[in-house]
């Protein structure tokens, strides 16, 4: 009795064992996933952020010494005679900046031999690396980065050997450019203005007015460029590491610093300045130094114009096909169809852009309105307004989708509360439904936002363009230019990726670009997600 | 446990007021009833037939009352679900309102013999008569004020007095036994007046029955029950 | 006969003209091509409280939702026969709908207010019918919220979210909200089933007290509730109204054997 018993409970043990086992398993399993996921997660941003964040850091002079040993083999077997112990030393001297230390350049530039040398490993050039302190790297105006050694300072005939002089200097030309624009402008325009008006009234040449007019500006224009010259014989020379000798215009100089010799507050002051540069100005060198500050621009303007126009949109017609569509088949199907629409490729929705939109839209209105300016085109071309609408297409079935969800949220009886109370349907969904189903039509309007910040296949066609010259909004008018095309940080980082595969700059820049991509996504989303949450707490408490 | 019954207490007013009458329809056919008794024993003593014959014509009217009160109670079960003390007071106001249509009952019965005339020649007979009857109206007064207050000390008081109407009854019934020896020739009649003083003892113990209901409505037990009897006991110190 | 008790029951079939809120006749109700309610007539007396009682899916809803034309809103719908309150046929062609709810009211099963302040949503059906006069609006909410018994407990805070009072402080809300329209007829749907007892009990005395202002006619499942606040009773069953008198002797003599087994808890 006590034996069956006890195997009995065994039994039960050993069950229950089993099942306390199976459930762990499948706890553990879901834990591993879930770790999975936030390592992969994690692992993204920490590598973007860190490949991003290179893009700031300062980075350290080196001098790369290249000795190559040319043994005159050829040349003893080619006469017959033979010189051993006789080789040609060449050296090679070259300055490089980068994050890395000194070894690790030293061991990547190896590395980069062998592969090279491979066939021929006793002709392989001897390398060394060491840190260059005393030379100096120059950012121009234009955004070239140069390195070199410092010779002197000119300023006409003056040459002096010391850099303390450089201050002076820079205030000088600081002070000789303020009189020069003061010219420009004072001087030069009014007296421009004067004599294109009197072009204007076809006064004759040789009027005294038009005489003495032209005088001035003649006076004035020759000061002016007095100015320049003089400007331009404030110089920098510097010695490259070709040993060619440059002298460059004081005025091109924006910095001029020993990398090896910042301090730790100079560093920072460099980042600093980096970033703002990085976010307030635009691309140089053909995107590969300066800011992204026209993709940012082009990015939000081009996805608010879309949220201004996809909202509306999608909520009238979420609204009609919740609250007033019939119950049947056609219905049915059209909502099938805008759900499927969120599924078609981007790249479709590009195409149907150019091709509609641009060709055929674009194209008539400029027919019709600008046919002055024809055969160059207006709104027949790829712009920012296409580009809207497009994404906007694009973007309609997330928002519809979303808004149905929410209006379908709003409880029944808060409809039928406020029919019974005489409001007619259309002043429930206005009154009641709308403001209730607001957290939904947001959450569309969220997800649509996201999508656009980072579409890139259908924006190439429409109108993104990887260097635009001017701004969609300036002081030009009518101050807003829909039919200009404009920058997207999107493209402008696939554009730069798919250009500058093996420069580690260019790309440090694209992981920057990247980093600010995710930055304004998260940005508009958290925002968007703080704006509905609050909504839901007001609506939602039922 | 002692629980008095608030009646104006509930959340529908209307539903107070439905108690309220309720009781207060118990106590109006109480006073009803004493005036019959009085009258009655007014009719006795000065031998007034007329008066005699409206208390009897006046037993309809009680009959009527009782089944109103009963009909009430049973509307107030229906409509209102009463729980608890509520219960115990309508249940209490049914029970009371049958005790009080056999008071009317036995008091039309002793009028009858007014109206038959066959008022007991004797004299002493007669007085005891009187004498029961007016501590029979003693007795209701004393029964309508404890259930009006719901008090129970004057309820078991109220209870006591019965004893003395059966110490009463007991000598008046063999007294009545003395004169029929006597007048054996006038047995009908006597038959009637001893069917009338057993309506005097009959009057005290249905007296005695609402008391009890009273105790009931306070204690929600019987007065018999043991647990009682220290009650009952504290409240007559 | 000397009376102990006053009862003022009007028998149902003595009711006259001016007697009578909401007159129907004839009503038969399809939904959704179902039949539901076939050949009601009943005459609905004004300033009392008649109750709907019947077992859940007999059509009293229905029947309750044919006085303001709530069927209409939701679902597929065919009615014959007329509803006549105030002498006017409701499903007349000419009769405006929405017009003709905002003069009945309407409490429903849930507590259903608006995510709105409570001001706003007492002030909503007027705002609806136009109404901006500013102190016109305040009057009214005043009155409605008195008139439903919340006033006191809502005065400070009447510009806070509806959404924070407790279950029957919203449902008086509900009431004050149809009553701020003053309506003639006040529907109650179920209007104490998602309420604990005692709160139920303070909505019912309140409906007494609304019978001086309003027709009331509560739909309920609760049988002790309709026995303890209505003053006539009406047992419908499977579409068919069986049984129509006054709540006393529905409650204690009902004529029809089906309404007995009804209210005493036998029905199969």
């Amino acid at each position: 009795m006590i034996s069956k018993l006890s195997l009995l409970t065994n039994k039960y043990v050993r069950g229950d064992y089993a099942q306390q086992f199976k459930q762990s398993l499948l706890e553990v399993l879901a834990m591993l996933a879930c770790a999975t996921i936030l390592i992969v997660l994690v692992g993204i941003f920490a590598f973007i952020g860190v490949q991003g964040g290179r893009y700031f850091m300062p980075m350290s002079a080196y001098q790369i010494t290249t000795v190559h040993t040319l043994s005159n083999a050829q040349d003893v077997q080619g006469k017959g005679t033979s010189v051993p112990d006789r080789s040609v030393q060449k050296e090679q001297i070259q300055y490089t900046l980068s994050h890395l230390s000194a070894a690790e350049l030293a061991s990547s530039l190896q590395q980069k031999l062998l592969i090279q040398y491979i066939a021929q490993t006793q002709e392989m050039p001897k390398i060394t690396v060491s840190a260059a302190d005393s030379l100096y790297q120059i950012n121009t105006t234009s955004g070239q980065t140069l390195v070199g050694k410092f010779v002197s300072l000119q300023e006409g005939s003056k040459v002096s050997q010391s850099l303390a002089n450089l201050v002076v200097l820079q205030s000088e030309v600081a002070r000789l450019q303020q009189n020069l624009s003061d010219i420009q402008i004072q001087r030069l325009q009014s007296l421009h203005r004067a004599i294109s008006e009197l072009d204007n009234k076809q006064v004759a040449r040789d009027t005294p007015l038009y005489q003495t007019t032209l005088a001035e500006f003649m006076l004035w224009q020759a000061h002016a460029n007095n100015i320049i010259e003089q400007i331009g014989s404030y110089k920098i020379n510097i010695r490259l590491d070709s040993g060619e000798l440059l002298s460059l215009a004081i005025n091109k100089v924006q910095d001029i610093y020993q990398p090896n010799q910042l301090s730790s507050w100079q560093s920072i002051g460099y980042i600093l300045n980096k970033i703002v540069v990085f976010i307030s100005d635009s691309p140089k060198q053909a995107s590969t130094s300066g800011g992204v500050f026209p993709a940012i621009f082009g990015t939000l303007l081009m996805v608010i114009i879309m949220a201004i126009i996809v909202t509306p949109f999608g909520a009238i017609a979420a609204i009609y096909l919740h609250e007033y569509a019939p119950d049947n088949r056609l219905t049915t199907t059209i909502r099938i169809c805008v759900s499927n629409m969120a599924a078609v490729p981007s790249v479709v929705y590009g195409v149907f852009g150019l091709g509609f939109f641009v060709y055929v839209l674009g194209g008539s209105i400029d027919s019709l309105l600008y046919s002055d300016k024809l055969p160059s085109p207006t709104f027949g071309a790829p712009g920012l307004l296409w580009a809207s609408l497009t994404m906007g297409i694009l973007t309609l079935p997330v928002v519809i989708v979303a808004t149905q969800e929410g209006l379908s949220r709003v409880p029944s009886n808060l409809r039928s509360g406020a029919i019974a109370l005489g409001a007619t349907k259309y002043e429930t969904i206005v009154k009641v439904v709308l403001p209730m189903a607001s957290p939904g039509i947001l959450t569309g309007v969220i997800l649509a936002i996201a999508r656009a910040a980072g579409e890139v296949a259908p924006l190439i066609l429409v109108g993104a363009v990887k260097f635009a010259p001017t701004l969609p909004i300036d002081g030009e008018f009518p101050f807003v230019h829909l039919e200009r095309q404009f920058m997207h940080l999107g493209v402008f980082i696939y554009d730069g990726a798919f250009h500058n595969q093996t420069e580690s700059q260019v790309s440090s820049l694209m992981f920057a670009s990247c980093m600010l991509l995710l930055l304004v996504v998260l940005l508009l989303n958290l925002s968007a997600i703080l704006l509905r949450n609050k909504l839901r707490n007001k609506y939602e408490r039922l | 446990m002692r629980r008095q019954i608030q009646l104006n207490t509930h959340i529908s007013a209307k539903y107070n007021q439905e108690l309220e009458n309720l009781k207060h329809s118990v106590l109006t056919m109480g006073g009803v009833l004493e005036q019959q008794l009085v009258n009655t024993l007014v009719a006795l003593k000065e031998n007034a037939p007329s008066l005699a014959e409206r208390v009897a014509l006046n037993d309809s009217r009680i009959d009527s009352m009782e089944s109103q009160v009963e009909q009430e109670c049973m509307r107030i079960i229906a409509k209102r679900n009463p729980t608890a003390g509520d219960l115990r007071l309508v249940m209490t106001v049914s029970k009371t309102a049958t005790d009080l249509e056999r008071i009317g009952d036995e008091i039309a019965r002793v009028a009858k013999l007014v109206t038959k005339d066959r008022i007991p020649a004797s004299d002493i007979v007669l007085s005891g008569m009187m004498d029961i009857g007016n501590r029979n109206v003693a007795m209701m007064r004393a029964t309508f004020d404890a259930f009006a207050r719901q008090d129970d000390k004057a309820a078991v008081i109220a209870h006591k007095l019965d004893t003395q109407i059966d110490k009463v009854y007991k000598k008046i019934i063999e007294q009545t036994a003395a004169e029929i020896q006597s007048n054996p020739q006038d047995i009908a009649i006597w038959m009637d007046v001893l069917w009338a003083i057993r309506s005097f003892e009959r009057i005290g113990d249905r007296c005695k029955n609402i008391c009890e209901y009273v105790i009931y409505l306070t204690y929600g037990r019987d007065l018999h029950s043991s647990s009682m009897k220290k009650t009952v006991k504290k409240l007559l110190k | 006969m000397f009376k102990l008790f006053e009862r003022e029951a009007l028998s149902v079939e003595e009711f006259s003209k001016e007697q009578t809120s909401v007159d129907v006749r004839h009503l038969c109700v399809s939904l959704n091509a179902k039949k539901v309610l076939n050949d009601i007539s009943i005459r609905i007396p004004k300033n009392k409280i008649t109750a709907l009682i019947g077992q859940s899916g007999c059509g009293k809803t229905t029947l309750l939702n044919s006085f303001n034309r709530m069927n209409e809103f939701i679902s597929t719908h065919e009615i014959s026969g007329e509803v006549w309150i105030d002498n006017r046929n409701i499903y007349d062609k000419r009769e405006r709908v929405s017009r003709l709810r905002s003069q009945i009211g309407m409490v429903f099963q849930r507590p259903n207010p608006f995510p709105m302040s409570i001001y706003d949503n007492v002030s909503f059906g007027l705002r609806i019918q136009g109404e901006k006069r500013r102190r016109f609006l305040d009057d009214s909410v005043e009155k409605a919220l008195r008139n439903a018994a919340l006033w006191d407990e809502v005065r400070d805070r009447l510009f806070e979210s509806a959404l924070t009072l407790s279950g029957g402080q919203q449902q008086r809300l509900m009431i004050a909200r149809a009553l701020a329209l003053e309506p003639k007829v006040l529907l109650l749907d179920e209007p104490t089933s998602a309420l604990d007892p005692l709160t139920t009990l303070y909505i019912e005395e309140l409906m007494v007290a609304l019978k001086q202002q309003c027709t009331l006619i509560i739909v309920t499942h609760n049988m002790q509730q309709a026995a303890r606040v209505s003053d006539y009773a009406a047992f419908i069953h499977k579409g068919e109204l069986i049984e129509y008198s006054d709540s006393d002797s529905l409650f204690t003599m009902p004529n029809k054997q089906q309404t007995e087994d009804y209210i005493t808890g036998r029905y199969g």
